[in-house]
Formats: structure tokens, C-alpha cells, sequence
């Protein structure tokens, strides 16, 4: 550290200041006969020391990538999987016969009718309140927003636990820096959550975040 | 005269402290000057933004904006000394090498601080998902950020003041330690959430899988975040250390040697912060654009 030293100021102020950096107070001379090993061998060994830390660190997160093996309640959410895809493909006849007319309307109406699919799928789990926070704001929302919700919606019944649903449908609201567009930020990848395609995340729907937090 | 200095510049020893030139200091300085002031005008200028998360990205920029304002006048002073302009300031009579330390050891520990509170803000927004909005109101995040300044602030001037006790010295290691073991625990449940998810959406009939590709990528974005936290801010701990521990071994010598390149590295990580945090946001490099846009276009006007 940079420190000022006042030298002989006993009785004539002098104005002789050094300024260098006296980081050690210590006089005595070190001796260096008789080193066994290296004498950088701490500096060398520290810094292979944080090398192999976080390759290894590296190495088991890639490892933890690879061996993404299937969650072992596999059969039960198979089953799910199975009788909510039907409202999917349900949704997706209808989707094509809507792109040819490519009308709004009918993409909201057929939203609304897949959000029931999907309500009377989570009442039948028990969660009441994501339904009434999804089915509450279900109809505030443009064209792409309906695709949005489809799309995750789609993806969120392959998630097992409800706090899992919870957030996916949360961050469909666009909650400003919400899990989506900050995870996006911490890995750097938008699809490390939620596949294809994307949801964007970039403005802030008030109206639906007020839905949920009043 | 000279009998200190003398002491001090014929040091015999094997391992010379190496010496870093003062343009080096002032250059990263200059750049991490930049960078943090333009994170913290984007941040203040959109309204979008003013939100807990970059609440704790702009405390982070200020805490580096001080460290290289102070670091950039430190070598000011330097230069002017070496150009022999000291000589008639009656002002450095005060101490202000200790002042500029105090305020570069607050700056240091409150960046510390607010990249846990960066870590502990994800780990919420992505576990505690729905009451994200009641856990993390302005005004809890306020009293946050300012229980941060004080307890820097009061812990520089502590640290240096009483800068030879070994309690002081234990006192900025081990808050070091237990902030990157946080960091460390946090990312990587996040992490291991984000596989989980990918894993689930791989399994849906009917997606190809472009999951391996992203995992890669998101194992390296974790690895660069933790390395380069890790490589800038861990050489500077063991100076303290060897301080307490072995003041007269050669090799701890050799290891004291190497303290201006240790210095370095821990300024240079005022200027990849940024680079980290801020500028993975589309949101802050939009407003960016819109500033720049903005201004070339008005410049633009007048000449044409």
C-alpha cells in the first residue's frame, strides 16, 4: 500500500516526502540458502491449486449435463403426458385451420378452451390457485401472447411438482427480470429452461402481475 | 536522510518484487471507469430497470466505479510525485494514503457483498418464484443496500485503521471465503434446476434435442462466472495470510514478491464484472443502443 513518509520532522518541519510502497515493516534480510524445493513452489502451487478447482468444477458440470438421465417417477407423468397431449393436438387442429383464416378471435377462443383443458386438469391435482391466477389472465393478452401461453402451457404439464408450474406459468406474465430473462442472464442460454421456442421475456404486463400479487 | 528508503530499496533478497508499470494500473482503471458508468447511466435512465435485480447490478458499478476512481487518483498522485509536484502540497500532511485505503478496502468488500446479493436474488427469483414480488419489495432491498454500504464502510475504516491486528486481517478472508462458498452453493442449485427442467423438456415426445449444446453452454457461463471471481479475488488472501503466518520465510517471500501483479488482477475484475452481469441483459444493451442511436442521430442534426 502507497504510504507517505515524513522523514526527520522533529524539529524543522522538512518537506522531503517519500511516497513508495512500503508494504513490509520488516528489516531483517531473508536468507535464501538452503531452499529444498523451488522458490516460487507456493506461487506455482496456489495457482495450479485454483486451475484444477475449477476445471473440476467444470468437468462435473458437463458430467451433470451427460448424464441427464430420465426422473425416476417416469411411468406417472407418462400417463399425464398422455391425456394432456390430447388437449394439445386438439389445440393444434384447430391452430391450423385458425392460421388459414388468421383471425385473432378464433386463436383466443381456442386459447380459452385449451386454458379449461388445462384448468380442468390442474383442479383435478388440486391446484386451484394457479388455475385462477391462469384463467384470470388468460384473456388479457394479443395474438402471440395466446401462442406464447399454449406453448408453455404445453410444456408446463411435463413438470411434476406445482412449484415448477407455478413458476412456468409466472413467467409467462412477464414479471420484469423474472426467471426466465435472469436465468438467461446467469447461463447465457435462452432455451436451458424451456426449449423451443423461446419466450420472450422483455416487457412488463402489469396488469397480469397484478392479478396475482393483490 | 534517506535511511529508511535505503533500507528499502537495497532489501537483499533473492525473489525482487516485481514491479508493474503505472500505465497498466491507470489503464484498466480508465476502462472499468468507463464501463461501470455506463452501466450505472443506463440503469438510471430506463425505467424498465429499476427493479431489484439491477438495483444490485448498479450497486455493484458503483462500488467498482469508486475502487477505479480511487485507484486512477492513486496513480495520479504517482505520477505527480515522480514529476516532483508534491514537494510544496501542504495537504499531504494528512494521511490520505489511509483515507484512499479505507475507501479501496469498503470498495472491495462491498463488491464482494453485492455479487452475493446478485446470487441470492436469482436463487429467489428462481425457487421462491411466486412470492419473488412480496420477498423482494424496494424497500427491503434498500435497507439492504444500505446495510451493505455501512457495514463496508465502517469495516474499511476499521480494517485500516487497526490494519495491524490479525483480527482484521482474518476479518476480510473469511467473509471472502464464505461469500464465494454461498456463490458456489447457489449457482450450482440453480444450475442443477436448470438441468432438471431440460432434462423433463427432452423427454416430451415429439422435441429434438439441442439440450447437450446448451448444457455445454451453460456449464461454461457458470465456470466463467465462479473461475473469474475465483482467479481475480483469491491471490490477494494469502498476502494477509503470510502476513500473520510467515513473515520471514523465503518462500512466503517469494509469494510477498508477486503482490503488484495480485493488485492487478484484483482491479481488472472492476472491469469484467460488468461484462459478466450487466451486458448479458438484452434489456440494458438495448438501452444502450437507444442512447447511442439517440446521440449520433442528434449529432447527425446539427451538422447536417
Amino acid at each position: 500500500m502507497p504510504r507517505f513518509q515524513h522523514l526527520n520532522s522533529t524539529s524543522i518541519p522538512n518537506h522531503n516526502y517519500e511516497w513508495s510502497y512500503e508494504y513490509y515493516d520488516d528489516e531483517e534480510p531473508v536468507s535464501f540458502e538452503g531452499l529444498k524445493a523451488h522458490r516460487y513452489s507456493i506461487v506455482i502451487g496456489f495457482w495450479v491449486g485454483l486451475a484444477v478447482f475449477v476445471i473440476f468444477m467444470f468437468f462435473v458440470l458437463t458430467l451433470l449435463t451427460k448424464t441427464g438421465a430420465p426422473h425416476p417417477e417416469a411411468t406417472e407423468p407418462y400417463e399425464k403426458r398422455m391425456r394432456l397431449t390430447s388437449c394439445a393436438e386438439g389445440l393444434g387442429r384447430q391452430r391450423e385451420a385458425d392460421t388459414r383464416t388468421s383471425l385473432s378471435r378464433p386463436l383466443l377462443e381456442e386459447s380459452r378452451s385449451f386454458f379449461h383443458c388445462y384448468i380442468n386438469e390442474e383442479e383435478r391435482e388440486g391446484g386451484r390457485a394457479t388455475a385462477g391466477a391462469a384463467h384470470g389472465c388468460t384473456g388479457s393478452g394479443d395474438s402471440r401472447n395466446q401462442v406464447e401461453t399454449v406453448g408453455l402451457a404445453v410444456q408446463s404439464m411435463v413438470m411434476d411438482t406445482r412449484a415448477e408450474r407455478e413458476a412456468a406459468l409466472l413467467a409467462h406474465f412477464n414479471i420484469p427480470n423474472f426467471v426466465n430473462s435472469e436465468l438467461n442472464s446467469v447461463l447465457g442460454d435462452e432455451d436451458l429452461l424451456l426449449g423451443d421456442p423461446p419466450i420472450i421475456m422483455e416487457e412488463a404486463r402489469p396488469r397480469c402481475t397484478h392479478h396475482i400479487i393483490d | 536522510m534517506n535511511s529508511s528508503t535505503e533500507a528499502l530499496s537495497t532489501h537483499p533478497t533473492d525473489c525482487a518484487e516485481v514491479q508493474v508499470p503505472n500505465q497498466v494500473f491507470m489503464a484498466i482503471a480508465v476502462a472499468s471507469l468507463s464501463e461501470n458508468i455506463l452501466v450505472i447511466v443506463a440503469v438510471i435512465k430506463n425505467r424498465n430497470l429499476h427493479s431489484p435485480m439491477y438495483c444490485f447490478i448498479c450497486n455493484l458499478a458503483v462500488f467498482n466505479t469508486i475502487s477505479s476512481l480511487f485507484k486512477a487518483l492513486e496513480n495520479i498522485l504517482l505520477l505527480f510525485k515522480e514529476a516532483g509536484h508534491l514537494n510544496s502540497l501542504r495537504l499531504f500532511e494528512l494521511n490520505i494514503d489511509d483515507i484512499m485505503d479505507s475507501l479501496l478496502c469498503m470498495c472491495f468488500l462491498g463488491s464482494i457483498f453485492s455479487i452475493l446479493t446478485i446470487a441470492v436474488d436469482r436463487y429467489i427469483s428462481i425457487f421462491h418464484a411466486l412470492r419473488y414480488h412480496t420477498l423482494m419489495t424496494m424497500r427491503r432491498v434498500v435497507v439492504m443496500l444500505s446495510t451493505i454500504w455501512v457495514l463496508c464502510g465502517t469495516s474499511g475504516v476499521l480494517m485500516i485503521g487497526f490494519f495491524e491486528a490479525a483480527t482484521v486481517k482474518i476479518f476480510f478472508v473469511v467473509p471472502f471465503f464464505t461469500a464465494l462458498l454461498f456463490i458456489l452453493l447457489l449457482y450450482v442449485h440453480m444450475f442443477l434446476l436448470a438441468r432438471h427442467h431440460a432434462n423433463r423438456i427432452a423427454s416430451m415426445p415429439g422435441l429434438h434435442a439441442r439440450q447437450r449444446q446448451s448444457g455445454l453452454r451453460g456449464a461454461l457461463t457458470l465456470t466463467i462466472l465462479i473461475g473469474v471471481f475465483v482467479a481475480c479475488w483469491a491471490p490477494f488472501c494469502p498476502h494477509l495470510l503470510i502476513m500473520m503466518i510467515c513473515p520471514e520465510n523465503p518462500y512466503c517471500e517469494c509469494y510477498r514478491s508477486l503482490f503488484q501483479l495480485h493488485v492487478v488482477l484484483l482491479v481488472s475484475h472492476a472491469v469484467t464484472d460488468p461484462a459478466i452481469y450487466a451486458f448479458r441483459s438484452t434489456e440494458l444493451r438495448n438501452t444502450y443502443k437507444k442512447m447511442f442511436l439517440c446521440s449520433a442521430s442528434r449529432i447527425f442534426k446539427e451538422c447536417v
